[in-house]
């Protein structure tokens, strides 16, 4: 694909499931999206609940941060720092790099994040991007105490004492492909504590119904629209029944030669 | 004598040098389309690198990417200073911001990577 036409926005909404899977029919997206040139979203949850590190970040800091002992963990094949799986809703965003929001990181970033940000403004929450800082944010072991260039983030209404970050992403550029990862942080997660636990959209709603599934199915028609193709969902197939190669491309990421390797 | 640079789609560069060898970088293009850098790994040498395959990653402040090979061959040296001065990929990526230099299996893999006349056209650029 080079001219980024009017594709719009295939998406698997997938059960929960094992990290190492998730990370496996991810890179299968990914590559399915290269050879058909197609724009491919898989939304998924996980089952157990799960930390997973950044590409480049060290597994021997896992044993400096203690609320996370005892956590499954996977590594991601994108960029940034941990994130906590288990209440929120994670997405893998499998885009040619011939497409226009495949070139520049912050393009794609913008365009999937600006549109949920219109959807939480909409139902009350006072969402916007966050603004650049500096690369010292990449030091935060956590994802979500990090703040970085395209985050979504909900201002506190009462002690104008900063924000909370609600979405984040990361990426992984193929010669032919980017794979976008975000989670969606839902709700606070009740088993972690410390750095690790930020509130989620149902939490900063308060004492209103934020609507999730509204809120998701929204984000995903803007999405598309922007796509100019409209969106084409897999109903009642998940991508994982789809995908071919799993088995051994989970067994990689659930090695710890994977885990490991930095 | 300085030797036309070569270019791969995925954005690398190659040049041989009058010992035979073939230094590698990243194209002003890629750099500046992955900003904010932080953290980049390097083969060792005495690797073996082959063309179309990833020999190194390189992180942004939020997205990883792959170094492919232009060619294949033998890695004779890595840029060690690069991944503690990472704004040297921006500042001089043609120059002091070289990644790797290989001795290569088959130097006449060199002309099937693009000229900069074609590379140019890829990336929509007037010159670097």
């Amino acid at each position: 694909m080079t001219g980024g036409g009017a594709c719009g926005l295939t998406l698997w909404r997938d059960p929960p499931g094992e990290g190492s899977w998730n990370m496996a029919a991810d890179e299968g997206l990914a590559q399915f999206a290269e050879q058909t040139g197609r724009v491919l979203m898989r939304l998924y949850g996980w089952q157990p609940a799960t930390l997973s590190l950044g590409s480049f970040q060290q597994a021997a800091t896992l044993g400096d941060v203690p609320q996370v002992a005892g956590w499954p963990v996977v590594r991601r094949s994108s960029g940034g720092g941990t994130l906590v799986h288990g209440t929120d809703l994670t997405y893998g965003l499998a885009v040619p790099t011939g497409h226009p929001w495949g070139r520049r990181a912050e393009d794609l970033y913008a365009a999937v994040h600006s549109a949920l940000v219109e959807v939480l403004r909409e139902r009350g929450l006072a969402a916007r991007l966050a603004t650049p800082v500096s690369t010292q944010a990449a030091e935060e072991f956590f994802c979500f105490n990090r703040r970085s260039f395209g985050d979504v983030v909900i201002e506190r209404a009462s002690d104008a004492a900063g924000d909370d970050k609600v979405l984040g992403s990361a990426q992984r550029r193929l010669a032919g492909v980017v794979l976008q990862h975000g989670s969606l942080l839902l709700r606070r997660h009740p088993e972690m504590t410390g750095a690790g636990s930020h509130p989620g959209i149902e939490d900063l709603a308060g004492d209103r119904d934020v609507g999730t599934a509204a809120v998701i199915d929204q984000w995903l028609e803007r999405l598309a629209d922007r796509l100019g193709g409209g969106l084409v969902e897999n109903a009642g197939s998940s991508w994982k029944s789809h995908a071919v190669d799993l088995a051994p491309r989970a067994a990689r990421y659930a090695s710890s030669a994977w885990l490991n390797r930095r | 004598m300085d030797h036309p640079r070569r270019y791969a789609k995925s954005h690398e560069w190659a040049r041989l040098e009058d010992d035979g060898t073939v230094t590698i970088g990243i194209s002003a293009y890629a750099v500046e389309a992955l900003t904010d850098l932080v953290f980049m790994q390097l083969p060792e040498v005495g690797a073996t690198v082959t063309a179309g395959e990833s020999f190194g990653e390189i992180e942004s402040v939020k997205a990883v990417s792959d170094l492919y090979a232009p060619l294949s061959g033998e890695v004779v040296a890595a840029n060690a200073d690069l991944p503690g001065n990472l704004e040297t990929l921006g500042s001089d990526p043609y120059g002091a911001g070289w990644v790797i230099r290989i001795r290569p299996d088959d130097p006449a893999q060199l002309e099937s990577l693009l000229d900069q006349a074609a590379y140019d056209a890829l990336t929509g650029s007037g010159s670097h």
